[in-house]
This record gives structure tokens, sequence and C-alpha cells, in this order.
């Protein structure tokens, strides 16, 4: 047996490889240091930043590892894998600052050492589902991705709708995740393999089709949407969202969604491709009819997030729902079909970050000083809290899509995708769910500064931690807004799947 | 008689004596009990057809886990009124003839298939495959990676039974 070609695809799992080596340096210093947690979130932002190097090394690899005889193995390393990570990397960093800062994290100060190491867990599922072309690491990394986020839901544990949360997300994932496999389990029945590109090799043959295949693919469908909360399976969204500590609810709308998406794109690019023609548009194999479906999902979802918005009156449920919509604006990209859809995508994913993350900040921030989320008890915070009733104001506006912020270049390259396609009728209804969403992020703004506060608020500071926080959120939304040029390059360069 | 034979007889007598005893103990904890003692006969069957892969995970996961689990179960819901069920007229005769069919199809299956003497390659390979060797093999090179993903998996579900299980932050 040769162990050769298993020695040199060690170098495509390098990142997976330092999370792995941070999730046990976490627990060991955990058990060392004791009652001192301070170190915990210094050694995670180490480990992201070492894992940074290795993945900006994968945006010039476009490989597959290889098995021990030879054949194609389970990982890939490509530019597009590399652009999620990064993206995953970003979030989580931003992601130990905000919970330096968060009094319900600081509350739970005996359980620093699992939060992280969990975190990290939650880490490298998310790399795998990433970069992963067998369906069997597949549905670890999703099983993986999670059980952590589970019990980070649920991490709290000090009211009654911290339990509820995690207790309805461990239900319907079980359910999702015994679907997919279900699925999985039929297409590894009717071709003998769960690598991705032996599959693609498969289904060009001509007996492959039916009813059955749907099925199947229909069914891992439902376990890749109900990660990135399409509907009909986002139900467990808002409860979630409302009940998980706002540290992990912000990490789940961003982190959890991009690997969810980068696994559905190279699921759908990869399984199923032809070919690609010469302006960039890819022509599927005649199995199923991907694009149909996808418009359908994509237009439930976004007009039932956005719909189901308008009445709610806590925030988190709000951003919750608004969360449902943005997937389906995403899923909208992707039912183009071309690499201009996936470049919007990608642009999209890169600022949905900054504007989601910094959304949850504010509203965090806000719950640690008036001890609520209620958009009612936002009455009068324009003129208590400016820089913060600021802040939420742009990254809201960003999250609508109006101009100078960033969410309106992220709309603009969607929308150019769409009607360059001939997807006008899409382009439309997209477009007016824009203008429903309108409505409930403004209605957040009428109550902060045009409705006087039952009794006057005494002015609150910002701490200077957060201020420099907000600050390095609020930027990249103003830069991509004006000069987004390096962000569209990027995303351009960053479109290569391995064998595409 | 080879060591082989006495083996299996051993073995057989154990797995069909226990599960009879099984059927038609009335306390439910004794008859979970003979099912692991069936269970582990089995596995010994199991073992001398040369699969020994399906012998470690008979051990592991049937007379292991999911007996634990049996056992929990049956312990919290203290079936004793379960008891009537067996009072149900009609209820023997159907479960009678469940087992008559089931049995008159194994029956079949071994009297009248083809001889096991001329294997075709195909389930040659798939009972080479059956042995520990194999499975280590595949699982620790082309498989490594699942294989690592499942460690990390286990250790996330640990810690989150500790933190289940513990008490409220004070």
């Amino acid at each position: 047996m040769n162990f050769q070609s298993l020695i040199n695809s060690l170098q495509y799992i390098k990142p997976e490889i330092v999370i792995a080596v941070v999730i046990v340096l976490v627990v060991t210093t955990d058990l060392i240091m004791g009652k001192n947690k301070s170190l915990l979130p210094w050694i995670s932002i180490a480990g992201l930043i070492v894992a940074s190097f290795f993945v900006i090394e994968q945006f010039s690899f476009k490989a597959v590892s290889s098995n021990a005889n030879g054949s194609i193995g389970m990982i890939t390393a490509d530019p597009f894998g590399a652009f999620f990570k990064i993206i995953v990397i970003v979030s989580s960093i931003i992601i130990v600052f905000f919970s330096l800062s968060s009094n319900e994290i600081k509350e739970a100060f005996e359980r620093h050492g699992e939060y992280y190491t969990l975190i990290f867990g939650m880490i490298l599922g998310m790399f795998f589902m990433i970069s992963s072309a067998d369906l069997i690491l597949i549905y670890l990394s999703i099983e993986l991705l999670s059980l952590s986020s589970y019990i980070l839901a649920g991490f709290t544990k000090h009211s009654l709708r911290n339990s509820e949360a995690s207790l309805k997300y461990i239900i319907y994932g079980g359910a999702s995740s015994g679907i997919m496999l279900f699925g999985i389990s039929i297409i590894y029945g009717l071709t003998g393999t769960t690598n991705l590109y032996l599959l693609n090799s498969f289904f060009h043959l001509p007996q492959f089709g039916g009813f059955i295949f749907w099925l199947a693919c229909i069914l891992i469908f439902a376990g890749i949407g109900f990660k990135i909360s399409a509907a009909p399976f986002h139900f467990w969204t808002p409860d979630v969202y409302e009940g998980a500590p706002i540290t992990i609810t912000a990490y789940l709308s961003i982190a959890s969604k991009a690997a969810g998406f980068a696994l559905l794109i190279r699921f759908i690019k990869v399984t199923f491709i032809d070919s690609v023609d010469a302006s960039g548009y890819w022509q599927l194999l005649n199995l199923i009819d991907w694009k149909s479906f996808l418009i359908l999902i994509s237009i439930l979802t976004m007009t039932l997030g956005n719909f189901a918005a308008l009445w709610q009156s806590n925030m988190k449920r709000l951003l919750a729902y608004s969360s449902i919509a943005h997937a389906g604006y995403l899923l909208l990209g992707l039912a183009v079909l071309s690499d201009q859809g996936l470049i919007a995508i990608l642009i999209y994913f890169a600022i949905y970050a900054f504007m989601n993350l910094g959304a949850f900040f504010v509203v965090m921030i806000i719950a640690n000083k008036i001890g609520s989320e209620e958009i009612d008890d936002y009455k009068g915070l324009g003129y208590s809290m400016p820089f913060l009733s600021f802040s939420i104001a742009v990254f809201l506006i960003s999250l609508t899509g109006i101009p100078p912020t960033a969410g309106f270049i992220a709309k603009l390259y969607l929308f150019i995708a769409l009607v360059d396609a001939k997807m006008i009728a899409v382009a439309v209804i997209a477009l007016l769910n824009t203008v429903v969403s309108l409505y409930y992020y403004i209605k957040v703004l009428k109550n902060m500064y045009l409705v006087r506060p039952e009794k006057e608020m005494p002015a609150v500071l910002v701490s200077p931690a957060a201020f420099a926080m907000l600050i390095v959120l609020l930027v990249p939304i103003f830069l991509f807004g004006i000069y987004f040029t390096p962000l569209v390059n990027l995303a351009k360069s960053s479109i290569g799947l391995m064998g595409f | 008689m080879t060591l082989e034979t006495i083996l299996f007889i051993l073995f057989a007598g154990i797995a069909a004596t226990t599960s009879v005893l099984m059927i038609t103990r009335s306390n439910i904890v004794i008859a979970a009990l003979f099912l692991i003692l069936n269970f582990g006969a089995l596995a010994g069957l199991y073992l001398l057809l040369n699969a020994q892969f399906l012998a470690v995970t008979q051990v592991i996961v049937y007379a292991g886990a999911i007996m634990v689990l049996f056992l929990f179960v049956i312990m919290l819901l203290k079936p004793e009124h379960e008891r009537s069920i067996y009072k149900i007229p009609g209820m023997k005769i159907f479960a009678f003839a469940i087992a008559f069919l089931v049995f008159v199809q194994l029956a079949y299956l071994i009297l009248f298939s083809s001889s096991s003497e001329k294997v075709s390659p195909d389930v040659q390979a798939s009972i080479n495959a059956g042995t520990i060797e194999t499975i280590g093999r595949e699982l620790f090179t082309n498989y490594i990676l699942p294989f690592e993903a499942a460690g990390f998996l286990l250790l996330a579900a640990t810690i989150g039974a500790l933190i289940l299980a513990k008490k409220k932050i004070e």
C-alpha cells in the first residue's frame, strides 16, 4: 500500500489541523489554569489568525486530496472554499470579541472553557462542510456543527427560553439530519459511491433519473436547507435566535449559514454540472430542474421571512426573520446558476456578515444597558444613546439595501445577475420584498428617534472596547458602499471550485 | 468433532435457550438480561463465521449501548401494567403465526439456496470486507478524515452532556 499520496494530501487540511489543535489547547489550558479563564479568548484569536494564514494559502490551490490507491479523496482546497473559510474566521474573531463584552456570557464564567471548545467544534464542522467532497464527511461535519450549536444555544441555562431554544433546535435538527441521511443512503444505493466527483461521472450515464432520484436530492436539500434556514425548513430559526445567547445567535446567522451555502453550492455545482459555457452559465445535467426548484424555494423563503418580520416586537426575532429573508435573496443568486450569480453570492455574504453582526452587536450592547430586546423599549434611545442608535440605523439601512451603504452594492450585484439571466419577473418579486423589509427596519428607527419615551433616560456612554468594535464594523459598511472594487475583484477571483 | 463445531453448538445452544427464556419471562428486567446473553451468543456465532467487525459491533452497540437504553426505559417507566398485554385474546396465535412465517422463510433459504461451496468473487470480497484487518486499513487511510471528525463529534457530545448534567450556574 502506498501512503505517499495520503501524506501529500495533508497539505490541503492545514487550516482544519490548526483548528483541531486549538480545540485540544483550549481544553487543556482550561484544565491547567483552573479558575483563571482570561487566557482562553486570546488562545482562540491566536489560533484563528494562524488558521487564516493557511486559508489564504488555499487561494492559490485548486486540488482535491487523494486516497491511498490514488483515487479521488474527500477534501478539496480551492479559492471558493478559502473565501467562505475567511468569512467564517472573520466572524469567529468578531464573535470572540462580542463574548468579551456580553453580560450573558460573563455570567457563565465557570463554563468559558466549554464555551470556546464548542465554538471551535463549530468552526471545525464548518471548515469540513465548506471543503468536503464526500457525502460521508459532509454528513459528519453537519453533525459536528449542529451538535456544538445545540449545546451553545442552551449554554447559559438561565431562563426557560434558553432551554426551550436548545430543545427545539435539537428536535428539528435531529429530524432534518435523519432525513438528509436517508437521502444520502438512497444516492449511495443507486450508485455505490459517496464521492461528489465520482457521482458526477456516474450521473452522466443515461440510466439515472426518475422519481427515486428526485426524492433523494430533495431529502438531501432538506438537511442543507435546515442549516441555511430556507422555507419550509425555517421553523426553528425565530425560537432559537430569540432564546440562544446573543453571541451565538449572531454566529448562527452568519457563519453557520455561510457554511451551509458553501456546501449547497458545492453539492449542486460539482454533482450535477455538465459544462460551463463561455458566458459563465452552468449547464446542469438534465436530471433535476434545480433552477425552478431553487427559484420556488427562494421566493417562498424571502416572502415568508419579510412578511413574518412585520409583526415582530422582539428585536432578536425580527433579525431572525430578516435573516430568513436574506437566505431567500442568497438562494436567488444560486438559482441564476451562473458564475455571475456566484460572484453576487460571495459579495453578498462578505457584506451581510458585517451588517448582521453589527446589528446583533448593538442589540446586545443595548440589552446589556436596558435589559430588554423589545422594540417598544427602544423608544427615545436616539437621544440617550446617540452613537449606538446611529450605528444600528446604519446597519438596518444597510440590511435594507439603501445607498451609500454596502448593503446596496450587495443587492445591486444580485439584481444585475438576475436581469442578465433574463429572470425579470423574479427580480421584480425580490425588489418588492425589499420594499416590504424597509417597513420593519424603519419601524425600529422610528421608535428610537420619533417616539418620546415614557420616562426620561439619562445619557449612557459606550465603553471604549464596544466603541472600537462598532467602528470596526461600521467602516466596511461605508467603505464597501463607496469603494467596492477590491471586494468585487476578490469575489471574481474566488469563484473557482476544484474541477471547474 | 472439531473445535469450531463444538463452539458452534455451544453458542447456538445458548442463543436458542436464552431467546426462548427471554420471551417466556414475566419479569421484564429478567427478560432484558436474557436478551443481553442472547446478543453475546450471537456475537460468538458471527466470530465463527469470520465476521469479526460485525461481532465487535454486536457487542458494543447491541449488548452495550442499546441494552443500557432498554434497561433505563424499563426502570423509568415501571411497566407493571404491561403484563395485561398477554391477556389480550388472539395475541398468542398472532405471535405464533408471525414467528412461524419467519421460521419457514429462513428454513427455505438455508435448505434450498445454492450451496456455499462455490463462492462467487463478489461474495468472497464481501466476506473479506468484514474482517477487522480490512476495515482498520480503510478507516486509517481513506476514511481517516471522517474517523477523526467523528472523534471530535464525540468530544463535543461529551462536553455537551457535562454542561447539561451540571446544575445551574450560581
